[in-house]
């Protein structure tokens, strides 16, 4: 299926290289970077990520397939932080100047974003899991898609000066688009200001301060490590005492610990999308935001309607 | 804090499940010993896995029926490939056919995954596994299979055994090895598939192998083989447990390393006290100089390194430090002395400002007015700036450390290592002498024995 999709795209990608003067290629590391890419850049850029929907990019292993992706690449836009370190390798295999750090097809999405958790270790932390610089998972704040959007449009203007305006207009399209729907997620969170929450992964730091939620605990100590019975006891006793609502995991970690709190506890476990594809109903940037907001409202609602 | 009553509710239920797990693994680790195919446990398993990302890969969920069946087929697949590998054991190690079976599952499971990306939670599952967070209903299925499959073996224990004993097959037409070989197999591919997904294939494989090892320590009769194995797996298990609980370790690791050290436990007491007393002295004899001439020995490594490397890790020398209290600042002078404890002390201080922002930040998410981006950003600089005043603050450190550890290389190790090998000369002269004066027939029946 794959493959299928792929020749669609190679087809999709001669057809446009015809008649249009050059469709850009864009390469994003991870889908909701593809998904931002996609709404600025409009029907101007062919855009491929390299972690799969649904995958833990912080696991991710590369495959010869993503060097190809790479090689015609124009333009590359990744996390940083450490969060796709990986990227590293597989562009200086690829040996393109232009994509790597400083190049002009190069686009860090976290220049500017004001980061939270700021830590002083190396840039992966032992398990391969990068929060070692700074929390990583800052695409899972709405607003900040301004900024993003902001550097992805200044570097396709870079590699496409021509297009300036259709670029600007889409972006400003998208965020007219963000806002109204930002009005509406934060309206439907706003009952629940300070609800408590614990988490499977510290994967939520940003969206909780958007939507100023409380996410006072995490089930996996340090990452990839299987919680101790001492560590979910003190999460167990610290969520009574802060009466935590519900459990959010992450589709891609294992479930039976996050039941078996949910369980204990007598709270919902929601599965929520941590990335664009991660759950069926995250079809793009927007929907993820719909699905979750939606997700986390209607449990806390029926806990106190 | 009512510690212990806490410590029991939680542990309880993981710990009837290691029972009821120990109950049919140590079992079955007679049987898998005795053939000499250990790591079957885990090419079964990884075959169910990969039955189960097949199920996942075609739209089925895991836990369904379908998903069931998926991974009982590729289970009874493996269980057919063990069963008609037997006869090749002549001419190659059976273990080597299951080794390849276990390479060849995991690397389908991966390629399968790859085309369902979803159904990797599945597979991190499989290998993962938590004893602490399995429930009533889960222990209860367990019980009732285990009881159903060792019910089984019980009537057919005499071919079961039989075929698992050294003398092998002989006797019985080539139908009916196969038929039974694949009812042991099946039942035991069975017995790890369910029990992987819950306790993750390490701590199986251990309940599996270290138990029936134990009681192998001991006896050859098949009736106290098993009793001393489930008690000592028993034992380990609530071990294991208990000290998860206590240091706030994870629990599976921890009780494969409780399952070891009873091991290590049964094989010094076989050594020592299952013994009379004369051989029991002379042993204990022997394990005594031998432990002098190693402790000397890591000495003399440990000076030796400090001499030609004093600023390289020094693990022997930072022990003695912790625990005279005696740090690298004894060997400095005293503004250097203080220039290191103040280095200290700023460490801590910057970190628990980092602390402090981050606690504020974290309040200021849900409660009192939201900061702006522009104080987050602040903050964010404000945390860059002292960690990486941490960092210099341990730059300073370690230039100070390895200065006292320049001179400790004198001052320490040149007497440790004269007295290490002095003590190497004495010890083993003084131990050669004593024990051709003190009688050659305990060596030698000893050697003969061991
Ligand atoms: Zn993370």
């Amino acid at each position: 299926m794959r493959a299928g999709l792929r020749s669609l795209v190679i087809a999709a990608a001669l057809l446009a290289a015809a008649s249009a003067s050059a469709a850009l290629r864009v390469v994003a590391t991870t889908t909701d970077l593809a998904a931002l890419t996609t709404a600025v850049g409009g029907d101007l850029v062919i855009v491929e990520s390299i972690v799969p929907a649904g995958i833990d990019a912080e696991a991710f292993e590369s495959r010869p397939g993503d060097l190809d992706k790479l090689r015609q690449a124009d333009l590359v836009v990744r996390i940083g932080l450490g969060y796709d370190f990986w990227l590293d390798a597989l562009v200086v295999r690829v040996g393109n100047k232009r994509i790597m750090r400083g190049g002009d097809a190069y686009v860090d999405a976290s220049a500017g974003i004001p980061l939270l958790e700021i830590r002083g270790q190396g840039v992966v932390n032992e398990g391969g899991h990068a929060h070692g610089v700074g929390n990583p998972h800052y695409w899972l704040d709405p607003e900040y898609a301004i900024i993003i959007t902001a550097s992805i449009a200044e570097a396709l203007v870079r590699r496409a000066p021509e297009h300036r305006d259709r670029i600007v207009a889409n972006r400003e399209r998208f965020l007219a688009e963000l806002r109204t729907r930002l009005q509406k997620w934060s309206e439907a969170l706003a009952p629940y200001a300070g609800a408590t929450f614990i988490a499977y992964h510290n994967s939520w730091p940003y969206f909780a301060r958007r939507f100023r939620l409380n996410v006072v605990g995490y089930i996996e100590p340090k990452e990839g490590v299987a919680p101790s019975p001492a560590h979910l006891a003190r999460l167990i006793s610290l969520a009574r005492t802060s009466q935590v609502k519900a459990i959010l995991h992450e589709p891609y970690e294992p479930e039976e610990t996050s039941r078996f709190m949910a369980q204990k506890l007598g709270v919902p476990m929601l599965k929520l999308a941590i990335s664009v594809g991660s759950m069926p109903d995250a079809r793009d940037y927007l929907a993820l935001f719909d699905y979750n907001v939606a997700t986390v409202a209607n449990a806390l609602r029926a806990r106190n309607p | 804090m009512s510690g212990i009553s806490e410590m029991l509710t939680f542990l309880a239920l993981p710990f009837i499940a290691s029972v009821v797990f120990v109950l049919i693994h140590a079992y079955l680790g007679v049987h898998v010993l005795r053939r000499k195919i250990v790591f079957a446990d885990l090419a079964l398993a990884q075959l169910s896995a990969l039955g189960a990302s097949v199920a996942f890969a075609n739209g089925y969920d895991v836990t369904s029926p379908a998903g069931f069946a998926y991974a009982f087929v590729f289970t009874a697949i493996g269980a057919a490939l063990l069963t008609l590998t037997r006869n090749l054991a002549r001419s190659v190690s059976q273990e080597a056919v299951v080794g390849i079976l276990y390479v060849v599952a995991t690397a389908a499971t991966i390629l399968v995954v790859d085309r369902s990306p979803l159904g990797a939670e599945h597979v991190k599952k499989i290998l993962v596994g938590n004893i602490v967070t399995v429930d009533v209903a889960v222990i209860a299925k367990f019980a009732a299979l285990y009881a159903v499959i060792g019910l089984l073996h019980w009537w057919v224990r005499r071919p079961l055994l039989s075929l698992s004993s050294e003398r092998g097959p002989e006797g019985r037409s080539r139908l009916e090895v196969w038929s039974w070989d694949f009812v042991f197999y099946l039942s035991f591919g069975i017995v790890v598939t369910s029990s992987v997904a819950t306790a993750g294939v390490l701590l199986v494989f251990s309940l599996l192998i270290v138990p029936a090892v134990i009681g192998f320590t001991f006896s050859d009769k098949l009736s106290f083989v098993l009793l001393i194995a489930w008690s000592a797996g028993i034992a380990a298990s609530a071990a294991g447990l208990a000290c998860s609980y206590a240091f706030d370790l994870p629990t599976g690791a921890t009780m494969v390393t409780a399952l070891a050290g009873f091991l290590v436990l049964a094989s010094l007491s076989k050594v020592f006290i299952v013994v009379d007393a004369e051989r029991r002295r002379a042993r204990l004899q022997r394990a005594a100089q031998t432990a002098v001439v190693a402790a000397f020995v890591c000495i003399l490594v440990s000076s030796m390194w400090l001499i030609i490397n004093p600023s390289g890790d020094q693990p022997l020398l930072a022990l003695l430090e912790r625990a005279t209290g005696l740090g690298s600042a004894t060997f400095l002078s005293s503004s250097e002395g203080d220039t290191y404890e103040s280095a200290a002390r700023d460490i801590v201080r910057f970190q628990d400002e980092v602390d402090r922002l981050d606690a504020m930040e974290k309040s200021a998410r849900y409660q009192g007015p939201p900061l702006a981006d522009d104080e987050i950003r602040r903050i964010a600089s404000y945390q860059q700036t002292f960690n990486e005043m941490t960092r210099g603050e341990q730059f300073v450190r370690n230039v100070l450390q390895t200065k006292a550890r320049t001179r400790e290389r004198w001052i320490i190790g040149l007497p440790a290592a004269i007295i290490a090998i002095a003590g190497l000369g004495l010890s083993t002269r003084w131990f050669s002498r004593r024990r051709r004066g003190e009688g050659d027939d305990h060596s030698t029946y000893d050697s003969a024995e061991v």
